[in-house]
Parts: structure tokens; C-alpha cells; sequence
């Protein structure tokens, strides 16, 4: 089976102001249906390497594939728009757009991708923030939805073009242990029952141990793995 | 375009959330377009109504007796190799009208739909209760020349036709005849160089207003041809053709084609007025001057907005990308905003000049006393400048801004705030 990511020996270094690398020869891959968690202290590089993963981010050498296919000589264009079909994107903060309500919100990707009509998007919409809990809170805008609330509205839109893999930074970080509970088992589902690849970076130890694998970082490099 | 719309409500939901600025920003387009409107039908409509005036109080064309350059002396066409100046030239003392002049009336009437008048103009003593003044008579043929210009609109107490009744009968100026202490219907001793004598009648007046233009030169009179060249002594001699031309925009390419073919100075209404209408030319300019300024201004006000909505959403743009909308989406989204403001503030102007060439129209003007209806353009073409140049001004307003949107860097802002 193709893995749905493959990174190979991938190295990110920033030369301004003064030489730093960020992310140092990490290699490793990511299943159909399986759930990993990237952790380490802070500092350790775990976001950038996340970057580069979901094509954000250039590594300035090594390899990234997604879906098996070599992403290092695409052109800018492209790699958005492997983003837009087959990745999904859940930060620590939710980062919604405020003047949306959370219907519009999810509506966004799908509407940018253009496969479904006006009312099936819309419909899609209603029904992924129905499984995310929020049937009734559609048409809130973010301003009046509580840190847990937004969250599940930004997991439903990383969900919206039904993406293979969903990538999430500290995505717990700002949520009590009750909405903590409800994203670990949502990423869960997503990966087991759906099949989806979910990685997942993060410090919350209850996350950790909730994936299938743990990858461990140290100073821009992958020391360890589960 | 697929998924165009996606981005259409982005950008309005950004300007819905900034309404203050969003009107602001509207407000100054739309004021620059409606004083653009204003200004521009005002400037246009009284350059249109003068150059009217211009064209209808005078003939289009008038050819005179006159060469553009001193005749070529019989010396240097003896000598053609040799080196030869002349000086000190004493003219014989030729008698001046057009020669052939049936010829070139017949040739200004072939145009198609032209009017063209025979005249001889000349100067003479006007005497009335022991007053003297000069006038330059012409003498016109008063069935045409009522046809050439709008002289008859300027008569008071008579007809250019009463000269035909009257052949003693002379047209003065108002001016002239308070000068004179004459009135109409009284008579004045006319005599010329020519040594002859003849007491003339006064059947009208011309009143010097601005329609009466070429006719109401101060000292001009008017008599019949044939009781001018009597007075001349120059029977059967015309000095000038007055022409009438269905289109003046043709009177100068007229002027240079009877020129060329009959020699004699064949002068243009545009050549007659050649400093006045270069002046209007600089009242253009200065008027697109600040026409421009107007809506540089206005353009300022969408650079802002536009900026300010970029400065403020440099969050949303790095989710947008990370979502998948790539630099090109970014940029439309901002280049729709100044658009829309542009588009809408025009649409304000357009309301706005339409009141105020409304109210224009109406404004209670007087001029001498007479009520004075201001002459307003309100063509389209206006509208479409207009509109036109302030949606170019606030795309390339919203230009840099949108460029710079694109260009945020998505992994720079999640970063700093992740
Ligand atoms: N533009 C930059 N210039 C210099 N150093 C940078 C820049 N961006 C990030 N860094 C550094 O790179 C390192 C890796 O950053 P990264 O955000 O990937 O760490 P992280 O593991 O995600 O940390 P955290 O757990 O705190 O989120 C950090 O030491 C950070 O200070
Ligand atoms: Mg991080």
C-alpha cells in the first residue's frame, strides 16, 4: 500500500540572519489509517516539520511525496492544490475567518475546489459540523463560540474536501480535558474508521499515547520512533 | 469561472466588517465622480455653446481680396539664377476685388448644401446732425446673406430684407447710432473715398450681443450690394465671398482647397478664431488637470482601504492558503474589494452628478438682467469617463496592496502565532 506520506531524509535550514536549521534529515512515513504523534520540548522543530509535510513549507533538501508522488518539482500552483484536495489542516488556534459563520467557514474549501453544487456543499457542511456536535451552531460566527466549539468547526472545515490526511498542530493546546477527549477520539474515528492518515504534533501526553505511533524530536531530528 | 464567487464573498465579507472605512472609501470616489460630472458638463456644455455661437454668427468661410504673401515681383522672374532683392515696392494702384468673382461664387456653391454671398466691403464717412463717424459698410445681398448667419435673431426695428425695398437703406450698430444720436427710420449722409455722396436711411439696428458675433463689429453697417458699389464707384466689383457650409467641421479642409485652387486669402471660421480656440484647448487641460487630481484623491482612498484590510487579515490569508487558495485567489480577493468600492462609489458619482447638472440647470442665474440658462453637457460620453477612470484608479490602487496579500508567507504567520 502507498503510503499517504513519505519523507525522506528531509532537511530545512534557515540562512538569514545567521545559519539555523530547523529541521534536520528526518525521514519517515505515514500509513492509510493510522494515527501519528510528533512529539518533543518545545523548539524541537515539530511545527516546521509539520510545514513541510502539508507542502506549506519547502524542506531545502530530501524528499517529501504525497500519495506517492514526488512534490519537490511541482510548481506553487499544484502543490496548493493538493492542499486543497487531499490535505486538511487543524491549528491550536482555530483560525477561522471571523466574518463567516461556522456553515461559511466549513463551505470555504469546498467552495474553492468547485466539485459540488451550491446546495450539496451546503449540505455537506451542515451535516460534517453535525458530526463534530455542532448541529445548531451553524450559522455562529466565531466571535460566539467558545475555544472547544471553534475547534470542532475548524476540524469539520480540515474535513470539508473529505481530505486523506489531516494535519494538526497542538490541536488540543487550548481545550479543557472533556473537548481534549472529543478531538482524541474524533482523530481516532477519522483514522480507523475512515482510513484517513492523521498526524498529530503535540505536548498533551494523553494525545501521545492515544496514537497508533509516537515520533520523537530533538533538536530538528527524529531520535525516535514507536 | 469556477469557484470565482468562493472569493467575490470573501472580499465583501472583509468590507461589510470595515464599514466605516468601506464609506469612506465609497464617499471619496463618489464625490470625485459627481464634481467630475459637474464640472466636466459645465466646462464642456459652455465650450460647445461658444464654439456654436462661434460657428453660427459669422460665415464659415470668408474670402477676401488678399494674397497670404506679398505678389512676386517681375524682377526676380527675369533673373531667375541671379540674386536679386527688391525694395521700397510701390504697388500700382490696382483696383482691388475679386477677379472672376461669378466664377468663385459659383465654385463655394458646388459644395453640396453650402450657402455662399457676394460682398464688397469698404469705408466710408457716416454723417447725422453734424457727427461723423466711420463705419465699414458692406454691401451683402440681404435673401443670402439672411441665410449665411444668424444676423436677423440680432436686428431690432427692422428686416435684412427691408434693404431690398429700401436700396438707400443702411444698417448700424446700436452703438453706432447712440453715438450718432440716430435712430431708425432716420437719415444720414454717407459719403466714400471715392468722392460720392448719397443719404442712406437707417431700417434696423444690429444689437451687439454675443450671437451676433462677425456682424456686430463696432463700427460695421450694412447696405445693399448694388447701392455699395455705386457709392465705390466700383460697379459689378465684389471684394469678399461669405460661404455657409452644411458642416463646419469641413470649413477648414474648404478654405485650403479654394485657397489652392483660386489664390486670394479664403479664411476659415477655425482660422479666425484660431487664439480663442487655443485657449480652450489650455481650459481642457487645466480641466482634466484637476479632474485627474480628483480622482487620484479618490484612488488614495481605496489604496488605504485596501491596505488597511490586508495589514488586518494577514491571519485569514495564511489559512486561506494553508487551506489551498493559492496567491492568485489572495490577490482577487483584495482587487475585488478596491473594485467593488470603486464600482459602487462610482455608481454614488453618477447619482450625484446627476443632481448637481440637475440643480445647475435650474440655478437662477441672470445675465443683464435677461435669466441666463446654463449650457450643461450631460452626454454619456461623460458618464463613461468617468466610470471608466475610476475603476482603472482603483484597480491600480488595489493593485499593491492585493500584491502584497499574495506575497504573505503562510508559514511566517502560522508560526508567530501558532
Ligand atoms: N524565522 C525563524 N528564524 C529563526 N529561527 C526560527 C524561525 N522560525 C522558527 N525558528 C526556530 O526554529 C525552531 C523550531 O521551531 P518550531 O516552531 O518548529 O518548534 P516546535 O517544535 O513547533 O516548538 P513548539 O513546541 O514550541 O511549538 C525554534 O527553536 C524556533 O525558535
Ligand atoms: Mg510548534
Amino acid at each position: 500500500m502507498t503510503p499517504l506520506i513519505e519523507a525522506n531524509r528531509v532537511s530545512r535550514t534557515l540562512a538569514d540572519p545567521e545559519p539555523f536549521t530547523l529541521v534536520c534529515d528526518a525521514s519517515l512515513s505515514v500509513a492509510p489509517g493510522e494515527m501519528v504523534a510528533i512529539v518533543g520540548p518545545s523548539g524541537c522543530g515539530k511545527s516546521s516539520l509539520l510545514y513541510l509535510l502539508g507542502l506549506l513549507d519547502r524542506p531545502t533538501s530530501g524528499s517529501i511525496s504525497i500519495d506517492g508522488r514526488v512534490t519537490e518539482d511541482l510548481g506553487e500552483a499544484e502543490r496548493t492544490h493538493i492542499r486543497l484536495e487531499r490535505i486538511g489542516y487543524v491549528f491550536q488556534f482555530h483560525f477561522l475567518l471571523p466574518e463567516l459563520t461556522a456553515l461559511a467557514n466549513v463551505a470555504l474549501p469546498m467552495r474553492r475546489l468547485a466539485r459540488l453544487t451550491g446546495d450539496q456543499i451546503a449540505e455537506r457542511a451542515a451535516a460534517l459540523l453535525e458530526k463534530v456536535g455542532l448541529g445548531d451552531g451553524a450559522g455562529k460566527r466565531p466571535e460566539r463560540m467558545s475555544g472547544g466549539e471553534r475547534q470542532r468547526v475548524a476540524i469539520a472545515r480540515a474535513l470539508a474536501n473529505d481530505p486523506a490526511i489531516l494535519l494538526s498542530d497542538e490541536p488540543t493546546g487550548n481545550l479543557d480535558s472533556a473537548n481534549t477527549r472529543m478531538v482524541i477520539a474524533e482523530f481516532q474515528r477519522l483514522a480507523h474508521e475512515e482510513g484517513r492518515g492523521v498526524v498529530c504534533v503535540t505536548h498533551d501526553a494523553t494525545v501521545a499515547a492515544a496514537a497508533d505511533r509516537r515520533i520523537h524530536m530533538l533538536d530538528g531530528r527524529i531520535v525516535a520512533g514507536d | 469561472m469556477k469557484g470565482l464567487m468562493v472569493l467575490l464573498d470573501v472580499a465583501a465579507a472583509h468590507l461589510l466588517m470595515r464599514v466605516r472605512q468601506t464609506v469612506v472609501a465609497v464617499a471619496g470616489v463618489g464625490v470625485g465622480v459627481g464634481f467630475f460630472l459637474a464640472v466636466s458638463g459645465m466646462m464642456i456644455g459652455s465650450q460647445n455653446d461658444f464654439i456654436k455661437t462661434l460657428i453660427d454668427s459669422a460665415p464659415h468661410i470668408v474670402a477676401s481680396d488678399e494674397q497670404r504673401s506679398a505678389a512676386r515681383q517681375p524682377a526676380l522672374d527675369a533673373f531667375p539664377q541671379a540674386a536679386v532683392t527688391v525694395r521700397g515696392v510701390r504697388p500700382q494702384d490696382e483696383v482691388r476685388g475679386l477677379k472672376d468673382w461669378p466664377a468663385l461664387l459659383a465654385d463655394a456653391r458646388a459644395i453640396p448644401g453650402a450657402v455662399a454671398a457676394p460682398t464688397l466691403v469698404g469705408a466710408v464717412a457716416v454723417r447725422f446732425a453734424g457727427r461723423t463717424e466711420a463705419v465699414s459698410l458692406n454691401g451683402i445681398d440681404p435673401r443670402i446673406e439672411g441665410k449665411l448667419a444668424k444676423i436677423e435673431e440680432s436686428l431690432i426695428g427692422g428686416r435684412l430684407i427691408d434693404l431690398e425695398a429700401r436700396p438707400d437703406g443702411i444698417i448700424v450698430t446700436r452703438p453706432m447710432a447712440d453715438r450718432l444720436g440716430a435712430h431708425v427710420g432716420d437719415t444720414l449722409v454717407v459719403s466714400s473715398s471715392a468722392g460720392t455722396l448719397q443719404r442712406m436711411r437707417i431700417v434696423a439696428l444690429v444689437d451687439p450681443d454675443a450671437r451676433a458675433g462677425f456682424y456686430a463689429g463696432d463700427i460695421a453697417g450694412y447696405g445693399l450690394l448694388r447701392t455699395a458699389q455705386v457709392l465705390f464707384a466700383r460697379p459689378n466689383v465684389v471684394n469678399q465671398i461669405h460661404v455657409r457650409l452644411p458642416n463646419p467641421q469641413t470649413a477648414e479642409r474648404d478654405a485650403a482647397r479654394l485657397e489652392a485652387r483660386w489664390g486670394y486669402k479664403w479664411v476659415s471660421w477655425e482660422e479666425r478664431s484660431r487664439d480663442i480656440l487655443n485657449l480652450l484647448v489650455v481650459r481642457d487641460v487645466i480641466m482634466y488637470a484637476v479632474i485627474s487630481a480628483i480622482l487620484v484623491v479618490a484612488s488614495f482612498g481605496i489604496y488605504t482601504a485596501v491596505s488597511n484590510s490586508v495589514a488586518d487579515k494577514r491571519r485569514d490569508i495564511a489559512i486561506l492558503r494553508a487551506m489551498g487558495f493559492t496567491e492568485r485567489d489572495v490577490q482577487v480577493i483584495f482587487l475585488a474589494e478596491g473594485l467593488a468600492v470603486g464600482l459602487i462609489g462610482v455608481l454614488v458619482g453618477f447619482g450625484l452628478g446627476t443632481l448637481l447638472l440637475e440643480a445647475l440647470s435650474h440655478a437662477p442665474l441672470t445675465m443683464g438682467g435677461k435669466p441666463l440658462v446654463l449650457p450643461l453637457d450631460r452626454g454619456l460620453r461623460q458618464y463613461a469617463v468617468a466610470g471608466g477612470a475610476s475603476l482603472v484608479a482603483a484597480l491600480i490602487a488595489a493593485w499593491l496592496p492585493a500584491r502584497k496579500a499574495a506575497s504573505v508567507d503562510p508559514v511566517e504567520i502560522l508560526r508567530g502565532a501558532a
